[in-house]
């Protein structure tokens, strides 16, 4: 009995956050029911929602940021588990770790001025090819960015996820390798088969819930596909911050209905996700 | 642990009480006050001024003339945080909503559709720009931009600040044409083929480019007073859709994806991407000369027909802490002075009213040198349009990404 | 172990190159006019943002001090609050476990400007919009996840072994936890530090709407210059702000790696 108490305890500072957070969002969330006093709307009502879903661009917006978060998280977490296992092996300090973390600390805006600084067609790539001889013009050059495929957006988060992802998992990582994994190798396994039986699947927490990060961010973050994405379709978040940025305050309800859509999605998507690699984890004998 | 949470949380205390403290008086009844009156109770406070924050010569300009100015002559400090127009609107409903009484924002710049919106949701102070002296001494106030602000009735709510105009530029070692309508853009497209394009809307100077290629095809005059319907607008518009339309396949990326903003648009001129670009400031490209961002071939140009010029303005805050300071701030910010400093300064088109300046006063504005590339003030003012309602453009905005965009 | 060095530097070796190639290309924008196609090299160089960055219209020390300041106590408390946490799901057992999870996970669920306008909001009502407090708990709330689930994977990795062996020994709780378990946390607990600090320190919405403008940092000066699309100057203060918070790492670390010599670790 104490020691439920004592977690109970523990948990306070966390539920006084949870607490502010939920009402922040309840108090936005009430706009989007078309509850603005202050613009004297206060008729509860799901229209803006029903507005929101029934826009013919909905669909293809969706479609286009679940592409995007599915893709770019799945590449991140697979890319970066391994340079995660690189850094480890390398002693997990140092000069790489500080490498590592320099992606996590630029902005995404930033991150979209490189990709179109290296990657757009009078970028570096393009110019070096140029030098190269082997484009005449830079209309010949592929055009990564700003496709309906939303390449560049993907390859701009990987840029900055891949070392989130590593950076993220290095200290359970670097953990479990130091005791068990090693472990392993003095009792002869190879480092590779020590790796894959024993410090990725006790890593896997990390990687798993680092997966989930990435994927909610590039759900809902607006940066990225906003300024390497293609006019039409937009993602999903971008309508809804140009619906945020709107001027005419009394649309306030159909912006916040966005966001409660990408809101609800994500939790829903969070709990799914949470069902699903908990059962993996138990089977691979990880655990939660 | 527990010690350093103790002295974060003293340290985050004594902060938020230095934070908190501080607030500046204001006087009982400011409407019936005197000039004098006001002037007085401003004395010793600080006026914040919020805006977007996005160019260093302007804030350059602020914090080196403009507040030493207040300093001097009102004894006023004035602070200038840099934030975006929605974001200010989005602060101010935020306390609207909490019923905050004294806010932390005291003058704005805004204009057009966002001034409306404040305008017509309660946001903004009142009427104040009788009050200012040098409304009278340096302002038309009989001029339309004074009186209307996208089409809506301003109501002394705000007071310019300065004057822009959609201006085009190219780079006469690049392509020898100036295109001087819309007939001539679309064949100066199509000898570039892939190397014209303007922002996607709604951004700003965009959402200008397409409003000024409808007056082009379908005139201005219609517009002033149309219902913003748009089943209505869009029948209006058609003609001017059907040109925007024919562009597209000569434009970058065959039109299917427009650049996010102008900076972009002028980013991509500067790295020879594009061969045209189109400016909301008149003489960026002196600027962009000086610089070194541009080549020194790049010239200003514009449609024979006009192209559409708005003026921003100032406004107070309903929540002010501040209104008697912030009013002190603006009666100068339009005086003969410092509008001649921003003319010469940062290239910003003046306010005042050429026939109120004395000989003296006009003899300065004159001697201003505007740099190379540019057009001069009368050249623009003489192919100066109005703008459309605020209320139309979001309406265009939504017809143009329907029926445009990679059609 | 030959191949698995192989296979190390090579990775490394490419992630380096991917990390470092950009970030050089903003070295040398923040010292360009004007690049055009199709040169390798700048045309014209200038050390006008430099001048602007330094001698310009803000104060960058002034911003610099007040980001890191900020940085720190975000992460500390939330380093704090995230450790708490993580011992109650990973030591525990308790009903409504899966919720405390769903809990922590909050934040990053909500699109930043319902989080931004929300919070506002609330703050508002109970009066600490306005106010450093009032930015310092809408930071900790955003790097809480983060912190949460980096310390319940190594608090859980760990296991409440070490602690009872010291409870055994007549160590009181307090005492247990310093001696069992915070040596074994450590590298967790620096994760966690670094992760937050970096969430604080890149905060700009937050910042903006909750702070109002008079709480300033290098993120919010940061941000309108990179919109404002003079991509020299903003090249200049990213390198700013990307340096500044590199060089807090590396005095935090040498400073740690002092105070635990030969311990390993990160």
């Amino acid at each position: 009995m104490w020691k439920r108490r004592t977690a109970y305890i523990l948990l306070l500072p966390l539920a006084g956050v949870t607490v502010l957070l939920t009402l922040a969002c309840g108090s936005v969330l009430a706009q989007s029911l078309g509850y603005v006093p202050a613009f004297g709307l206060t008729r509860l009502t799901l229209d803006y929602y029903w507005a929101a879903l029934s826009k013919p661009e909905f669909f293809p917006a969706l479609l286009v940021s679940l592409r995007t978060a599915l893709l770019s998280a799945a590449a991140a977490s697979v890319l970066g588990t391994g340079l995660c296992a690189a850094l480890v092996r390398r002693g997990a300090r140092g000069m790489a770790v500080h490498l590592v973390r320099l992606p996590i600390l630029v902005p995404h805006t930033v991150t979209a001025l490189f990709a179109i600084l290296l990657l757009g067609q009078t970028g570096l790539l393009a110019r070096t090819a140029y030098f190269l001889g082997i484009i005449s013009d830079f209309s010949q050059f592929p055009q990564l960015l700003f496709t309906p495929g939303y390449g560049g957006t993907i390859l701009a988060y990987l840029w900055k996820e891949v070392p989130f992802v590593a950076y993220f998992t290095l200290a359970l990582m670097a953990g479990v390798s130091s005791t068990l994994g090693e472990a392993a190798e003095n009792l002869g396994a190879s480092p590779l088969r020590a790796f894959f039986t024993v410090t990725l699947p006790l890593s896997l927490p990390a990687v798993s819930q680092a997966f989930l990060i990435i994927f909610l961010f590039a759900f809902g973050g607006y940066e990225l596909p906003l300024l390497l994405g293609a006019t039409s379709p937009k993602a999903l978040p971008v309508y809804a911050h140009l619906a945020y940025m709107s001027p005419e305050l009394r649309q306030r309800p159909a912006a916040m209905a966005l966001y409660g859509v990408i809101l609800l999605l994500s939790a829903a998507m969070a709990a799914l996700y949470g069902i699903l690699t908990r059962r993996l984890l138990r089977r691979i004998g990880g655990g939660v | 642990m527990k010690k350093l949470l103790a002295f974060i949380l003293a340290l985050g205390m004594v902060l938020a009480l230095a934070a908190c403290s501080g607030k500046d008086g204001q006087p009982a009844s400011l409407s019936s006050a005197s000039w004098e009156e006001i002037v007085d109770a401003a004395k010793g406070t600080t006026v914040t001024f919020y805006g977007w924050g996005g160019d260093e010569d302007r804030n350059n300009w602020l914090a080196s003339v403009a507040a030493p100015y207040m300093k001097e002559h009102y004894d006023i400090t004035l602070e200038v945080v840099g934030m975006n127009i929605d974001e200010i609107l989005a602060k101010l409903a935020g306390e609207k909503e909490a019923g905050s009484a004294s806010g932390s924002i005291d003058m704005i710049w805004i204009n057009g559709e966002n001034f409306y919106s404040a305008k017509e949701n309660g946001l903004l102070y009142g009427a104040f720009l009788d009050k200012l002296p040098n409304t009278e001494a340096y302002i038309d106030t009989q001029d339309p931009e004074t009186l209307n602000d996208f089409c809506m009735p301003i109501e002394g709510y705000e007071a310019p600040y300065g004057k822009a105009q959609l201006v085009l530029y190219n780079d006469s070692a690049v392509t020898p044409e100036t295109p001087s309508s819309a007939q001539e853009l679309l064949s100066y497209c199509q000898q570039y083929p892939g190397r014209v394009t303007y922002p996607a809307l709604p951004d700003f100077t965009g959402s200008a480019f397409v409003r000024n290629i409808i007056y082009e095809i379908c005139g201005w005059e219609q517009f002033q007073t149309m219902e913003a319907d748009y089943d209505t607008v869009k029948s209006a518009v058609e003609p001017a859709l059907d040109y925007l339309r024919s562009l597209n396949p000569y434009l970058w990326n065959q039109g299917r994806t427009f650049p996010d903003s102008s900076t972009t648009v002028d980013a991509m001129f500067a790295d020879g991407e594009l061969v045209m670009g189109m400016s909301y400031s008149p003489y960026g490209v002196s600027v962009g000369i000086e610089n070194g961002v541009y080549t020194d071939t790049t010239r200003t140009f514009l449609f024979e027909n006009g192209t559409i010029g708005n003026t921003n303005y100032m406004s107070i805050a309903f929540n002010a802490p501040n209104p008697a300071g912030a009013m002190v701030v603006i009666n100068a910010m339009i005086s003969a002075q410092l509008q001649l400093s921003q003319y010469e300064k940062l290239r910003n088109l003046p306010v005042v009213s050429p026939e109120k300046l004395s000989a003296e006063e006009k003899a300065a504005f004159d001697a201003v040198d505007m740099g190379e590339g540019v057009l001069s003030q009368d050249e623009l003012l003489a192919h100066r349009l109005p703008e459309m309602p605020a209320k139309l453009v979001p309406v265009i905005e939504e017809i143009w990404l329907n029926e445009v965009v990679g059609k | 172990m030959r191949k698995k060095s192989l296979f190390s530097r090579l990775a490394l070796g490419t992630a380096a190159a991917c990390i470092l190639l950009p970030v050089c290309l903003l070295v040398f924008w923040s010292v360009t006019a004007r690049w055009s196609w199709p040169s390798l090299l700048p045309e014209r160089w200038s050390l006008r943002t430099l001048r602007e960055l330094f001698f310009g219209s803000q104060n960058l020390w002034q911003l610099l001090g007040s980001s890191v300041a900020l940085g720190g106590a975000a992460a500390a408390v939330s380093t704090a609050i995230g450790l708490f946490a993580a011992r109650a799901v990973a030591l525990y057992d308790f009903p409504g476990k899966s919720l405390v999870r769903f809990a922590w996970l909050l934040p990053l669920l909500v699109p930043g400007p319902v989080f931004a306008v929300g919070i506002h909001l609330t703050l508002l009502r109970i009066g600490l919009a306005d106010t450093i407090s009032g930015v310092l708990l809408v930071h900790v709330t955003a790097s809480l996840p983060y912190s949460a689930a980096i310390l319940t994977d190594v608090t859980a990795a760990l296991g409440g072994g070490l602690e009872e062996q010291a409870a055994l020994l007549g160590a009181n709780p307090v005492q247990a936890f310093f001696a069992g378990s915070l040596p074994g946390l450590m590298p967790g607990i620096l994760s966690s530090l670094s992760m937050s600090f970096i969430l604080s320190y890149s905060q700009y919405f937050t910042t903006l709407i909750v702070g109002g403008g008079r709480v300033k940092t290098l993120a919010l000066t940061l941000v309108p210059y990179i919109q404002g699309g003079d991509r020299s100057l903003a090249s200049s203060y990213a390198l700013a702000f990307t340096g500044s918070a590199l060089l807090v790492f590396v005095v935090f670390e040498a400073f740690i790696h002092r105070g635990r010599k030969g311990d390993g670790g990160i």
